[in-house]
């Protein structure tokens, strides 16, 4: 194994590892961005698209139809939770009724998952199309891994092209800078809170899917990698999509990077990453400092 | 006036001196019946929910299975669950309720090693007496060794040993190591490099990866740079199965033998083919033919007609089994009485004869060694046994991780 070669499947693990953060972190910033709520119950969502896809891979026998099942239940269940239990609380100036309601929900979705599937894990298997390795340079890649950069470049573009090119992402993001004046205009912003939710719980349960056959499904699987997509969002900038994407591939990189040549430090890195791009930028490199 | 007093208080001392001794059978009656109470301080939500839900199913069934047969000591068994989620300082929070609220003084059914390290020092300060069914810091019985604590369990230190012994009569002469960058991890590696060390192998290299890893690509990576051809696995739970399920898609398993220190039924159901083949150390080998392992793997699967037991159940079905005995031969449920029965106790369990010993309180188990396969009795692969060595060759020293010879 040259040196080249090595670099080279480094880095290409650090991108197939920020495509999965990506999924997680993007939702988070875009519900952030829109509605001003830090959910805490992001990472358990994540979990919680792992164990709908299982099933759905189960019942449907393709893992294809569960990347397309887990984010449409998941993202309906969003739905029906900004709806029932976020919107009577815009009127509230205090956020800390939002944090206690997504923490509620983080509890209360865990516990569930744990009496439906149980505690054991849940296996969902690599599908057969992207079992294999290809040899980059003389070093042995999986096919998965590949197909997952894949996935997180296409999803990014098509998010970011969405957001700047339709009349959608337009209200969207004006919702994100002034919703009182896009209500005044006759938009129906609580709709849009409502979808944006959402979409970012889909992205989410998305994220959950691909991940399962990397780590299967297991209970608390969301803890750590919430604890990673806030550091993303913290470092690209609160509510900011690109930012999200740039968060992910950095501490993407720091990992991979940080886990082979700084074994020891391997975790501290990514906070020092963030506590760089504070000092630097306090709002984070694409967010605006509040 | 003085005399009427003094009737009144004759009157007084006798009723209270009456009432003692006809309330005197009653407590004694009561005492006699009264559950002996012991605390579970265990994941039940969390990361390590799994091995706490095993754990408890064990409790069960073995509370199930003593209270039919008369209880112990003529009283009845009762087990209290508290939730640690794995964190050490609920740990201790939850076994401080258990003790005082609900007087439980015997504590087992704790998964983490840092829970059961935090709890060490406070066992004299709440009368209790705890017995582990799975830590495996080796520390543990050494420089933490407290008096009230027991270890029935294979430590990592004794199973990296019995692995050792293994490899010393394969051909294999490059070996890496990967473990989890936590108190067993760690004990666990330590012990697997000076074993491998003293049976004439070369350790290449080692890498511990954090508590909670999701990406085990740049380690993948590491072993196939190393050139070993063995790696040996510390890793549990979660850990392990993500290890395993993206080395498989990295075709590392061609290349590498893997070797785990913990072969866990729930890592091979959840891995299923890709398991088959595995070697590794196991706590509680399914497949041991004896007595008193087909008399529980029966009960097991009366009560869990769908699963298998996991390493976690044999390990509590033994410990419980070991705390029985112990509190037969103390005849009292009063801590030090049994920690005074239980030192050199001798009982043969699921996984055989085992011993208490008395300096350090570290169980005497004999290692197994087995290799994942098809086993016809079993829905599911199983560790199949490849080798067992003799308690006296996996136990180490007295009051250490070490073993001099």
């Amino acid at each position: 194994m040259n040196f080249a070669s090595f670099i080279l499947a480094q880095c290409l693990g650090a991108l197939s590892q920020a495509a999965i953060l990506f999924f997680i972190a993007c939702g988070l910033t875009l519900i952030f961005g829109i509605m001003r709520i830090v959910n805490f119950a992001h990472g358990v969502i994540f979990m919680l698209g792992a164990y709908v896809g299982y099933t759905a891979a189960l019942v449907s026998g393709s893992f294809f139809a569960a990347l397309i099942a887990a984010p449409l239940v998941v993202g309906a269940l969003g739905m029906a939770f900004e709806r029932v239990f976020l919107r009577p609380l815009y009127g509230r100036r205090d956020g800390g009724a939002y944090l206690l309601v997504t923490f509620g929900l983080a509890v209360v979705l865990s516990e569930l998952i744990r009496i439906i599937w149980g505690a054991q894990p849940k296996s969902l298997a690599t599908p057969e199309a992207l079992l294999g390795i290809v040899m980059i340079l003389d070093q042995p890649f999986p096919v998965y891994r590949l197909f997952l950069i894949g996935l997180g470049l296409a999803a990014g573009i098509a998010v970011w092209q969405f957001l700047e090119r339709t009349r959608a992402g337009l209200l969207i993001r004006a919702v994100s800078q002034n919703s009182e004046m896009v209500h005044a205009l006759g938009t129906d912003v609580d709709l849009v809170r409502t979808a944006v939710f959402g979409f970012g719980c889909a992205m989410a349960a998305l994220g959950g899917v691909l991940a399962a056959p990397l780590v299967t499904a297991f209970l608390g699987m969301g803890a750590n990698v919430v604890i990673d997509a806030f550091v993303i969002v913290i470092i690209g900038g609160m509510g900011s999509f690109l930012g999200s994407i740039i968060g992910s591939v950095l501490v993407g990189f720091v990992q991979v990077f940080g886990a082979y040549y700084f074994q020891d430090l391997a975790l501290a890195l990514m906070y020092l990453l963030m506590l760089i791009v504070l000092v630097v930028r306090p709002g984070g490199l694409l967010g605006k400092e509040e | 006036m003085s005399q009427e007093r003094n009737t009144r208080r004759r009157i007084l001392k006798g009723a209270v001196a009456a009432s003692a001794l006809t309330a005197v059978p009653f407590i004694s009656a009561r005492a006699q019946s009264k559950a002996i109470r012991i605390g579970i301080p265990t994941a039940i939500t969390g990361g390590y929910a799994l091995l706490g839900s095993q754990a408890q199913r064990t409790c069960r069934l073995v509370q199930k299975m003593v209270n039919a047969k008369g209880g112990v000591i003529g009283r009845p068994v009762e087990f209290l669950y508290q939730d640690t989620a794995g964190d050490p300082a609920a740990a201790v929070r939850k076994s401080q309720e258990l003790v005082e609220r609900d007087g439980c003084r015997i504590l087992t059914g704790v998964i983490v090693s840092s829970e059961a390290a935090a709890m060490l020092p406070k066992l004299e300060e709440w009368n209790a007496l705890f017995i582990s069914h799975g830590n495996g810091d080796g520390r543990l019985t050494a420089e933490l060794y407290v008096p009230r604590f027991f270890r029935a369990n294979t430590s990592a230190p004794m199973g990296a040993r019995a692995l050792a012994l293994y490899l010393r009569d394969t051909p294999q002469m490059k070996f890496m190591a990967i473990a989890s960058d936590a108190a067993w991890g760690r004990s666990s590696n330590k012990a697997f490099e000076e074993q491998i060390k003293k049976v004439g192998k070369n350790l290449v290299d080692q890498v511990f990866a954090p508590v909670a890893n999701k990406d085990y690509s740049p380690y993948i990576t590491k072993i196939m740079q190393s050139g070993a051809e063995g790696c040996y696995v510390a890793l549990q739970g979660d850990e392990a199965r993500a290890f395993y399920s993206q080395a498989q898609q990295y075709k590392l398993p061609q290349r590498v033998q893997f070797y785990t220190e913990i072969v866990a039924q729930a890592d091979i159901k959840v891995l299923g083919k890709d398991a088959i083949g595995l070697m590794g150390s196991s706590r509680y080998p399914i497949t041991y033919d004896i007595p008193e392992n087909k008399t529980f793997l029966e009960a097991f699967r009366k009560e869990h007609p769908n699963e298998l037991p996991d390493w976690t159940d044999g390990e509590m079905y033994q410990a419980l089994m070991i705390l029985f005995a112990a509190l037969e031969k103390a005849g009292s449920d009063e801590p030090m009485k049994i920690v005074a029965a239980m030192e050199d106790l001798e009982v043969t369990s699921v996984k055989g004869p085992v011993k208490m010993r008395k300096c350090d309180h570290q169980g005497e188990n004999q290692g197994f060694v087995v290799k994942v396969g098809h086993n016809q009795r079993f829905s599911e692969p199983v560790g199949e046994i490849v080798k067992i060595y003799p308690r006296e060759m996996t136990t180490p020293d007295c009051r250490s991780a070490s073993y001099s010879s």
